[in-house]
């Protein structure tokens, strides 16, 4: 094999001399070996799969953006594909007019902030409580959490109805918060107050399963932190407030996210406690996903198209709801995969 | 070098020998005429008092144990505590003395030392430390903590209570009343529930009728069973699968993590309503020349024709069960996809908290990734596949896509908005959740016996 003499000089002024194989001779080690070509056949099989399964997920998300610019022509146009032949803005125009968009924006936005932010402190220290401390009750505890978890929410739908609605009579805390005058003879109507107390007490949406993965993350977190901070005379809300909370940052941003995301979301809550027929009513994100009244005229014809695009325009509704969430997702994303992947979630 | 060690010894015992002779000065004279001087107390009680040492420790406390001791005739309580007192007060005035018979103070500590008896000191000495090392512990201590500890575990046992407070009030006071509210409606005939007389309890007939009058409840649970049988270990399977993709190394990772869990985020309560009910996804594909294969698939239709395959695998004379599940799962692939994103998430996890370390002996071992998948990943894994197995099971159960859901509380015909037999919904939701648990504990048992637990300490 022919070699030539090389000599170079690295960054750090070290000065080497070594024989080189041709380029040639190099050139086919490198790229035709099994190696070379296994792992690039692995790679583009890899970013296929990756491509194409991103392509499913974003799909439905893709034609809604395109249906949105949709006007009803293009769905008496059997041709039209995706692209629309007439674009027109105007059903984000009439949602945003009709439905109320930006109050609902506000609504929402508030709702979701102060749910999260309580349900990330109470998932937090229930689940602190229940990794940390050993007490009589705790697996039975821990039981009911993830009982919590099985039931469907739809089965208690009319049962949480009527407790709300007459949640000052049959009540205790219904009794007590009633002779402060803070809720009505009767209960709660037409308000989100059950949702925040559902949420103070551990019960809100998944909660079980922010408990649970807390409560996995809490016992990961060694114990001879905390015994330290007691030797030194720290007690234990304080313990729990200064050493276990900021450790357990990315997990509660995680726990964060998943409760905001969530709520925001959610159309279980706002349509079993609010009545969005009522007048004065607040709107919510759910709510806003009705066809606009400007645009009923197409949308009552009954015929298939009308159909179609009755379902552009709610299509069109749900990226108007989601897009401030998928803006703040777009910088909070990492803090996600941060924040499960140290928490060591083991069974 | 003994030399050295002798003086500071000394310097030590020197020390202790000033604290004494300022005992003598002060109180303890009093009760004990006699000149207190450590030489001669190393003479008389090295040997059955080691605790004389302590005196080189400046342990407060201890000197005055020490000074009581010496005394011999104990006073009573509250005089030696009067002393100890007096004793430290007298004490840091003395310090600056203190320091100054530090200096000159050796040299006469050795004069006056019984050259034996210090040896025998030096003997002992080994001994005398852990003496006084414990001894204190044990005197003044360990009551203490002994008390301490007991209300320690109280305290922590009543800290747990106050963490958990919230839930379980929410549980006494919330949730208890309104799952038991929920199972009382489906003892009570539907038409009480809505009249103001109060509800008529009719028994276990409503639970009777669920199989006389609405016969395709049985038959929808076993469809939901049979969907679920498919659709839970592809779920995980997938999951596991993406996860250790989505695990290696490879440019535009981050992207793809984001896209990937995007449905967590955005494909829930109205949106995924939003979706169930649209024939956008449908006439979309139908548009794009897909065959209109009336699946009811949401997206990704467009991708392969379920018909397609079907005609693709009955060409190679496979079962038609067989075709079945391979197009009922590629019919499925947008749901399974959407509702892989927390398993996704657990298992990424999971495999982080593999040690690398594992995986270099095995490259070390000369192991192929095929065999270090098999023999490391997924056996370090498997409690994850434990949890979300179940994760699945319940996420499956309680969507509101689920077949049953559909039946029970979904939009046109079900019985809770079109019947409006909240009576009836109650009792196929209760026996719903009956069956749900019994096959989450089945499939707890079941992968229980394979999962392998790595021991922790």
């Amino acid at each position: 094999m022919e070699t030539t003499k090389v000599k170079k000089e690295t960054k750090n002024k070290i000065r080497v001399d070594f024989e080189r194989a041709p380029l040639s001779v190099r050139l086919k080690q490198k790229f035709l070996s099994m190696d070379f070509l296994v792992n690039v056949v692995f790679k583009i099989f890899r970013f296929i799969l990756l491509v194409g399964v991103s392509y499913v997920i974003l799909y439905p998300y893709i034609a809604k953006i395109f249906a949105s610019f949709m006007s009803i022509s293009d769905f008496k146009d059997v041709t039209v594909i995706l692209i629309s032949k007439s674009p027109t803005l105007e059903q984000y125009k009439y949602i945003i007019t009709d439905n109320g968009y930006f109050l609902a924006l506000l609504n929402t936005f508030l709702l979701s902030l102060s749910v999260a932010l309580i349900q990330t402190v109470v998932c937090a220290l229930v689940a602190y409580g229940l990794a940390k401390f050993k007490f009589k009750g705790n697996n039975i505890i821990f039981f009911l959490v993830i009982f919590t978890m099985m039931v469907p929410q739809e089965a208690l739908m009319y049962a949480m109805d009527t407790f709300f609605a007459t949640f000052s009579k049959h009540n205790v805390i219904g009794m007590l918060l009633s002779s402060m005058g803070a809720i009505g003879e009767y209960g709660f109507e037409n308000t989100m107050a059950p949702l925040y107390i559902l949420s103070f007490l551990g019960l809100g949406f998944k909660n079980g399963l922010f408990i649970f993965m807390l409560r996995q993350f809490f016992k990961g977190v060694p114990d001879e932190l905390e015994e330290s901070a007691y030797v030194d005379g720290s007690s234990t809300m304080r313990t729990f407030f200064t050493i276990i909370i900021p450790l357990a940052i990315p997990m509660l941003v995680t726990v964060f996210i998943f409760s905001f995301a969530w709520t925001w979301t959610d159309d279980f809550y706002s349509t079993i406690f609010f009545d969005s027929t009522y007048e004065g009513a607040m709107k919510y994100m759910s709510d806003i996903a009705v066809v606009p009244e400007s645009l009923e005229k197409y949308t009552n014809s009954g015929t298939s198209y009308a159909n179609v695009y009755s379902s552009a325009i709610t299509g069109t509704a749900s990226i108007l709801i989601i897009l401030p969430l998928l803006i703040a997702y777009i910088f909070v994303q990492n803090k996600i995969v941060q924040g499960i992947e140290r928490s060591g979630i083991v069974g | 070098m003994k030399s050295t060690r002798k003086t500071k010894n000394a310097v030590r015992l020197s020390y202790s020998s000033i604290t004494a002779t300022e005992e003598k000065v002060y109180p303890i004279s009093l009760v004990n005429d006699r000149p207190l001087v450590v030489v001669r107390r190393v003479d008389e009680e090295a040997k059955e008092e080691p605790i004389l040492e302590n005196e080189a420790l400046d342990n407060e406390a201890l000197e005055n144990e020490v000074a009581f001791e010496t005394t011999e005739e104990a006073p009573n309580m509250e005089q030696a505590q009067e002393q100890a007192f007096e004793n430290e007060a007298k004490k840091e005035e003395a310090e600056p003395q203190e320091e100054a018979f530090f200096n000159y103070e050796p040299e006469n500590a050795q004069e006056s030392l019984d050259k034996e008896a210090f040896e025998q000191v030096q003997k002992q000495e080994p001994q005398k430390e852990e003496e006084i090392k414990l001894d204190p512990i044990q005197d003044e201590q360990k009551p203490k903590k002994k008390g301490f500890r007991l209300s320690l575990t109280e305290k922590r046992s009543l800290s747990g209570w106050l963490f958990v407070l919230p839930f379980v009030i929410g549980i006494l006071f919330v949730y208890g009343p309104i799952i038991i509210s929920s199972i009382t409606f489906t003892f009570v005939d539907n038409k009480s529930i809505f009249s103001a007389d109060g509800y008529e309890f009719v028994g276990f007939a409503n639970y009777a009728n669920v199989f006389k009058e609405y016969e395709w409840f049985s038959d929808t649970i076993v469809d939901a069973m049979q969907d679920l049988i498919l659709q839970i270990p592809a779920i995980v399977i997938f999951s596991l699968f993406m996860a250790i993709i989505l695990n290696q190394k490879m440019t535009g990772r981050a992207v793809f993590r984001a896209i990937f869990f995007l449905p967590v985020i955005l494909s829930t309560g109205i949106i995924d309503a939003l979706d169930v009910n649209s024939s956008l996804m449908d006439s979309m594909q139908n548009s794009q020349g897909g065959i209109d294969d009336n699946t009811g698939g949401e997206g990704a239709g467009g991708i392969v024709s379920a018909l397609d395959i079907e005609m693709l695998l009955s060409n190679i004379k496979l079962g038609t069960d067989l075709v079945k599940i391979v197009t009922d799962l590629v019919n499925d692939i947008f749901d399974i996809v959407s509702r892989s994103g927390v398993q996704m998430l657990i298992f990424l996890s999971g495999l982080q908290s593999i040690s690398p370390a594992i995986y270099e002996s095995c490259e070390v071992e000369g192991a192929s990734a095929w065999e270090t998948f098999w023999k490391i990943t997924l056996p370090m894994i498997s409690p994850m596949i434990l949890v979300n197995a179940v994760y699945t099971i319940i996420d499956l159960f309680t969507s509101a896509d689920n077949r049953v859901m559909q039946a029970v509380f979904g939009g046109y015909g079900s019985v809770y908005y079109h019947d409006t037999n909240y009576a009836m919904a109650g009792v196929m939701m209760w026996l719903y959740i009956i069956i749900v648990l019994a096959v989450i504990v089945l499939v707890a048992l079941l992968l229980k016996s394979v999962v392998f637990y790595q021991r922790r300490d």
